[in-house]
């Protein structure tokens, strides 16, 4: 059974759509990074599996649940932390966790307390006085310490230094590595992805533009760069098998092909008649601009 | 036994900790038997999802690079000459891959592109010798 099973959600704000039609199912211990340009639907995405709204359309199942009519049981096995995470800000850091240890049943607090330590977080300091980092922190033990099965974390690492960050990423791994629970994060920061995510969800135009295991991108996708003067449209790119996009950049066209640079660079030549075209093997980083930053 | 990954290298992170392997046994830097770390050990500090560790790990095992024994760690398998060999040779094939395609690309003729290659072999400083 599959710890999320999203078939055909539909879903957006006012008349305005945001997902359409999209299906995501998620295996046990998978780690599944989010990708998108901001406002592509991955809060929105979260906001479905944690049953805070309902799809318009289509089905959405958690643990087999529908977290809307079984929110309780849902939430008791999740572990969340949202983009903007509100911890109530005059409360000392102790009262917060005894409060989360109050409400959940299954609260382990010796893991706490050793989180708490690796942390170095003051007990008795005040939320609003913490840095951006130790709140979020704070708000990762919350979410963490009643050994949910699915951790969802929207943009964990948002505004958080390089340092900050890093260790925010190895806390996470460390609960992959001791509970091998299920993740799903959504996140700006390709290293992140690269580094935790066994697979990627890249979410454009209220679709999956790209549902691929992370390693299989480096291998299976690549750039073609083909001078202007070669062809007159890069419109005429997307007749060749394997083409995602393609766009004007500078004195070229730049297109994405889900093959391999040099099956690519035989396409083209076959399809087109284009010769030297450049294809390479491209990182995240690139593929994101290419697809997501394509001017319409 | 020192690993590090790039993430922004272009390399996928399961391969460039094989090819560490690798490196560290041709190099002599890991011996026939000599124990790897194991997958917690390595996952946090370098901050890799385990199960990108555990599947360079299994590559490694089904290359016959590493040796699996049930409940223990795994050790570095004993490796003949020619398999070391090999290793090198497979390990520097990889590596010119690119360079091959630059000079497909370039359209240089075979004879053209190796003379680059040896020239590079017998002029660069620091080379070694080894064929």
């Amino acid at each position: 059974m599959s710890v999320i099973d999203l078939t055909g959600v539909t879903r957006g704000y006012g008349s305005e759509k945001v997902l359409t039609d999209m299906d995501l199912r998620v295996a046990k211990g998978e780690v599944v990074g989010l990708l998108g340009r901001n406002g592509a639907g991955k809060t929105t995405l979260i906001r479905l599996i944690m049953g805070l709204i309902a799809p318009w359309d289509g089905t959405v199942e958690v643990f087999g649940l529908d977290p809307r009519k079984e929110p309780m049981e849902v939430k008791r096995r999740i572990g969340f932390v949202a983009e903007d995470q509100e911890l109530p800000k005059g409360l000392k850091v102790h009262q917060v966790i005894t409060m989360h240890r109050e409400l959940f049943p299954h609260w382990d607090a010796h893991h706490a307390t050793t989180l708490a330590e690796r942390f170095a977080l003051p007990p008795d300091r005040k939320i609003k006085d913490l840095s951006k980092g130790q709140a979020r922190q704070v708000a990762l033990l919350c979410a963490v310490c009643h050994r949910p099965e699915l951790l969802i974390l929207d943009e964990p690492a948002g505004g958080l230094d390089p340092a900050a960050r890093r260790e925010f990423l190895e806390t996470s791994i460390q609960l992959l590595v001791d509970e091998e629970c299920t993740i799903l994060f959504s996140s700006h920061h390709m290293s992140d992805i690269e580094r935790m995510a066994s697979r990627l969800v890249m979410i454009h135009d209220h679709q999956k533009w790209i549902d691929s295991e992370v390693d299989a991108i480096r291998e299976g996708y690549c750039l073609a760069q083909v001078p202007r003067e070669q062809l007159e449209s890069g419109e005429r790119l997307l007749e060749v098998e394997g083409c995602l996009c393609s766009r004007s950049h500078g004195a070229a066209w730049h297109a994405v092909f889900e093959r391999e640079p040099d099956s690519c660079a035989r396409e083209l030549k076959n399809t087109l008649g284009l010769g030297q075209v450049m294809c390479r093997t491209i990182d995240l980083e690139e593929m994101f601009i290419e697809l997501a930053g394509r001017s319409s | 036994m020192n690993f590090f990954v790039d993430a922004n290298s272009g390399v996928p992170i399961f391969r460039q900790l094989m090819d560490q392997v690798k490196l560290h046994i041709a190099s002599g830097a890991l011996k026939p038997g000599d124990e790897l770390p194991s997958i917690r050990s390595l996952s946090v500090p370098l901050g890799v999802n385990p199960m990108t560790i555990s599947k360079a790990y299994n590559l490694l095992v089904r290359e016959n690079v590493l040796d699996r024994r049930p409940g223990l760690p795994l050790v570095v398998a004993e490796l003949d000459e020619g398999s070391l060999t090999l290793s090198r040779t497979s390990q520097l094939r990889e590596g010119l891959k690119p360079a091959a395609r630059l000079a497909r690309q370039l359209k240089m003729s075979t004879d053209e592109a190796i003379g680059v290659f040896k020239d590079l072999l017998e002029h660069q400083t620091g080379s070694e010798d080894e064929s």
